[in-house]
């Protein structure tokens, strides 16, 4: 066995990518989830709404900066 | 075969901080939740307002502490 399967620094980045990737994936999820909750009050119309919209966008923006904001609270603890 | 004990050792390395890590992408996630849920109540704006920003700072702040405060606990009662 070279150990080249087993190689430190290609683990790494394969693991990195698919922390990513998970990570992504898992706010992709959470964003529609809450931005729905939020957004989506009464029932749903063939399209959505010029104000869902504009709401839809909002939150998703602003949970995204909450997000950032205190993962970088969170570091400089 | 020591190639495989040295590799073993940072292995469990590399185990524990990823442990970390995810211990703390866990926490930033749950804080989010928390604290959207608690501050942002109403229709969202294009910018947080400014006792949005106070409330979130407040929120996960308060939130940790009382993290914390329940490991103490749990550890004291254990006792």
């Amino acid at each position: 066995m070279d150990g080249s399967s087993l190689d430190s620094a290609e683990l790494q980045r394969f693991l990195e990518q698919e922390k990513q990737k998970a990570m992504f994936s898992e706010m992709v999820g959470k964003l529609t989830s809450v931005c729905w909750d939020k957004c989506i009050s009464g029932s749903p119309g063939s399209k959505f709404s010029s104000s869902e919209s504009t709401c839809l966008n909002n939150c998703a923006q602003r949970y995204l900066e909450m997000s950032q904001l205190i993962l970088r609270r969170f570091q400089s603890m | 075969m020591d190639s495989s004990s040295v590799d073993s050792a940072k292995f469990q390395r590399l185990l524990e901080q990823e442990q970390q890590r995810a211990m703390v992408n866990q926490m930033v996630a749950k804080l989010t939740d928390v604290c959207w849920d608690k501050c942002v109540t109403g229709s969202v704006g294009s910018s947080f307002s400014h006792s949005e920003v106070t409330c979130l700072s407040n929120c996960a702040q308060r939130y940790m502490e009382l993290s914390m405060l329940t490991v103490q606990r749990f550890k004291s009662n254990g006792e």
